[in-house]
């Protein structure tokens, strides 16, 4: 046989896993799903039309900023959609459209595609998008002025002027019982519907490998402690606002979380206590969005210190002699 | 015996099922054999024929005085057409005798010593003689390793039959068909070595080839430790780790705590070396993957031709193919089959087009930390990628680049598919020239 073949040359390793990342995000987006179809059971078109909304934003926003920067689209690693979707989440499904879709040109925009792109973000984007608006809250109002002739009335819906139950919990109002709480509850952002719907998307997440349960699991702990401390009642902490979503999905977000185990333990410890500190002591009900971004901050600092040792610099190896004999 | 874990690590797909019950077959006659002079790890030899000259299988054709070498015979008799540069499986050109093999192959003739009475002595002249070199791929040679400095003891002899590279499955044949010779090596080397235990680590996916040593042992002081499956299980520091529970400091060798390793392809030789004074001349060798039409277990002459050990099992099915020498971890690709057998060589891999993957677009890193979760050497790949991808080299050795054992896991997982491995062989030797010059 002489060499009349071409091969194929490339350096080792020679197999490849099948994991992608766009795999990875679609996985998000399927473990969304649950808390998605509850929303829009309980608020029908206006959820639908925050989503839309919020998709929509997402992509145009991420090809922009690449036109704009010079680079590929990468809208097939699905990351836009999925921040687009997380967005979404955040807002209460009467939030006017273009308030929804401002947050979410700053979380793909600013927060992500101006930082670098997908892996060199130091902020969650769907987090800051959501925050940007309380923080700028005075300027979004002048905003407010110009976009308001093009609010979209769908209608009413009686579900929607509900206090929020983190507010009835904040003012001492007498509360529904945990089990409506925990499973269905038509108040507050769309992800803050059914703690249920959450936990089942975060069950698919921890069945593919896709999250830890050492962030999760430090930051309810943590909550749980504290309130207990505190004398109220951690249950409520746990089934309100936007605790399960930011525990599950925004914490443990790939890009903003620490890399190494113990950093895992602190970060979710510290936004615990945070979230805490915003809800018992300040009042403030975007406790979880200021928390995990305070920390997000944090991150290369916590890395640093708990980066592990490498093989062989565990322990000073004792050379073991055989005896002479 | 208990056997510890090692932290990181992965379970590969093994890929093991296209020859691992397939006996070793004794390959054809090829018509033409290439004997690299330098096929070792260390100095080059000397050519000891010139163009022209007969030679006689087992006939000692390369040799240099330099310490770190070790010989190269001629595997059959035939005349030697060419003494010249030929392609070799790094990709390099290397000097190499060139030899036309001729049709009619006496047979070798082979002394046969009483073990009982062959001393220290006798022991590691004949490994040097036979030119013997680590046989599981990296090619150190053996007489070297069997003389540590004076001032390191060995207290513990580990033989390496885990064979944790995919598809590889010539150590795995060599115990299940020749467990005596392996245990009669085994033995030479405690003798040489005066140590009073040797451990013998086979993973639990070969419970045959366990089963068949088992049945032939009879001295207690070789400790057969089954191994769980996982890769790197067979990296010399995580088998240290794992049979005798001693980490191997980092940039230090294992005798640095007492234990020598070899492969039992290695003991085998020993064996025949010392047994019957035979030059290593022979391997076995994996020839295996989707994309051949008959894999099979060859006992193959050394400077043997891929192209003529590819044809004897059935030849390629199926284009773009990827040829990879050695696992497919670890292996390198070749750009032709034009290059030997050599002594180090475990297997040939030929992967169907679905997997002849070329170096493909990879994207930023997500931090996903799953390089992080399964890097046997616990470091950090994902910064390390970072750091070798921009050139930024002292990061790169601040993140401990130079600890990284080359084992392809990172790559192997990393759902942005970046090259780290790639990337941290590019840069070791940019940052040694850095360290040299502090
Ligand atoms: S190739 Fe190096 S960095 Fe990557 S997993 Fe193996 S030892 Fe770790
Ligand atoms: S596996 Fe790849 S994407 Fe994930 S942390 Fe490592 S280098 Fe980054």
């Amino acid at each position: 046989m002489n060499d009349t073949h071409k091969f194929v040359v490339s350096s080792s390793p020679h197999i490849k896993s099948q994991d992608t990342v766009s795999n990875a995000m679609r996985d998000v987006f399927i473990a969304l799903m649950p808390i998605t179809l509850v929303s829009i059971y309980f608020f029908r078109f206006y959820a639908v039309l925050t989503i839309a909304v919020c998709l929509v934003t997402a992509v145009l926003t991420e090809i922009l900023f690449k036109k704009l920067m010079h680079k590929k689209p990468q809208l097939h690693d699905w990351s836009a959609l999925l921040t687009g979707l997380f967005v979404a989440m955040l807002f209460q499904a009467t939030t006017p459209w273009y308030k929804a879709a401002l947050a979410t040109f700053i979380a793909v925009g600013i927060a992500k595609e101006l930082a670098g792109g997908l892996g060199w973000n130091r902020f969650n984007p769907a987090l800051f998008g959501r925050v940007a608006l309380v923080i700028l809250a005075p300027l979004y109002a002048y905003v407010n002025q110009w976009f308001q002739p093009l609010a979209i009335h769908l209608g009413p819906l009686d579900t929607i002027t509900q206090a929020t139950p983190l507010a009835m919990l904040r003012a001492g109002l007498e509360m529904p019982p945990i089990s409506e709480l925990f499973f269905a509850f038509p108040a507050g952002a769309l992800a803050e519907v059914s703690p249920f719907a959450l936990l089942l998307g975060a069950a698919y997440l921890f069945y593919r490998k896709h999250i830890g349960w050492r962030i999760p699991v430090s930051i309810l702990a943590t909550m749980i402690i504290l309130t207990l401390i505190t004398g109220e009642n951690p249950v409520y902490h746990l089934v309100t606002g936007g605790i399960m979503i930011g525990a599950f999905f925004m914490a443990t977000d790939w890009v903003t979380s620490p890399m190494t185990d113990k950093g895992k333990i602190i970060f979710g410890v510290a936004i615990g206590v945070l979230v805490v500190v915003f809800r018992v002591g300040f009042m403030i009900t975007e406790g979880v969005a200021f928390a995990i971004l305070i920390m997000n901050a944090f991150v290369p600092m916590i890395e640093k210190a708990t980066s592990r040792p490498q093989f062989g610099k565990i322990k000073a190896v004792a050379v073991p002699m055989a005896e002479k004999k | 015996m208990e056997v510890k874990q090692f932290f990181g690590g992965i379970h590969v797909p093994h890929y093991k099922s296209f020859t691992e019950h397939k006996a070793i077959k004794e390959a054809s006659l090829p018509e033409e054999i290439i004997i690299p002079l330098l096929q070792h790890t260390g100095a080059p030899n000397e050519p000891l024929v010139n163009v022209g000259d007969k030679v006689k299988a087992g006939q000692k054709i390369g040799a240099t005085d330099k310490f770190v070498s070790a010989p190269v015979h001629a595997s059959l008799s035939g005349t030697v057409t060419a003494i010249e540069p030929r392609p070799f499986i790094t990709g390099q050109m290397i000097d190499s005798i060139v030899i036309a093999v001729d049709k009619n192959q006496d047979k070798l003739e082979l002394a046969n010593n009483d073990l009982d009475k062959v001393s220290k002595e006798d022991i590691i002249n004949a490994v040097k003689e036979a030119g013997i070199v680590g046989m599981g791929g990296a090619a150190f040679p053996t007489a070297i390793k069997l003389s540590p400095p004076p001032d390191k003891k060995v207290d513990a002899l580990i033989i390496n039959g885990c064979e944790c590279e995919p598809y590889l499955t010539c150590d795995h044949r060599l115990m299940l068909e020749k467990p005596a010779e392996l245990l009669q090596g085994i033995k030479l080397l405690m003798k040489m070595l005066s140590v009073e235990e040797a451990y013998l680590c086979i993973e639990d996916n070969k419970d045959d080839a366990i089963e068949a040593v088992r049945q032939e042992n009879d001295d207690p002081n070789i400790v057969l430790l089954r191994m769980p499956t996982k890769y790197p299980q067979g990296s010399e520091k995580h088998l240290v780790k794992a049979a005798l529970d001693r980490e191997i400091p980092s940039g230090g060798l294992p005798f640095d705590i007492g234990a020598l390793i070899q492969n039992v392809g290695t003991c085998v030789a020993i064996y025949e070396a010392v047994k019957y004074n035979k030059p290593l001349i022979e391997r076995v060798v994996a020839v295996t993957g989707q994309n051949l039409k008959d894999p099979q277990n060859l006992m193959v002459k050394i400077g043997t031709p891929l192209s003529h050990i590819i044809d004897e099992c059935g030849g390629i099915v199926e284009e773009p193919a990827k040829v990879v020498v050695g696992g497919p971890m670890t292996g390198r690709a070749q750009e032709t089959l034009n290059v030997p057998v050599v002594k180090g060589t475990t297997g040939v891999v030929v992967l169907p087009p679905d997997m002849a993957l070329e170096d493909m677009e990879y994207s930023d890193c997500v931090r996903c930390c799953k390089c992080v979760e399964h890097c046997p050497m616990l470091l950090y790949p994902n910064q390390i990628s970072i750091y070798c991808e921009a050139g930024m080299i002292e990061d790169a050795l601040e993140w401990n680049t130079m600890d990284c054992i080359e084992c392809g896991i990172c790559a192997y997982v990393c759902p942005s598919k970046r090259p780290i491995t790639q990337l941290v062989q590019r840069t070791k030797p940019l940052i040694r020239e850095l360290l040299s010059k502090r």
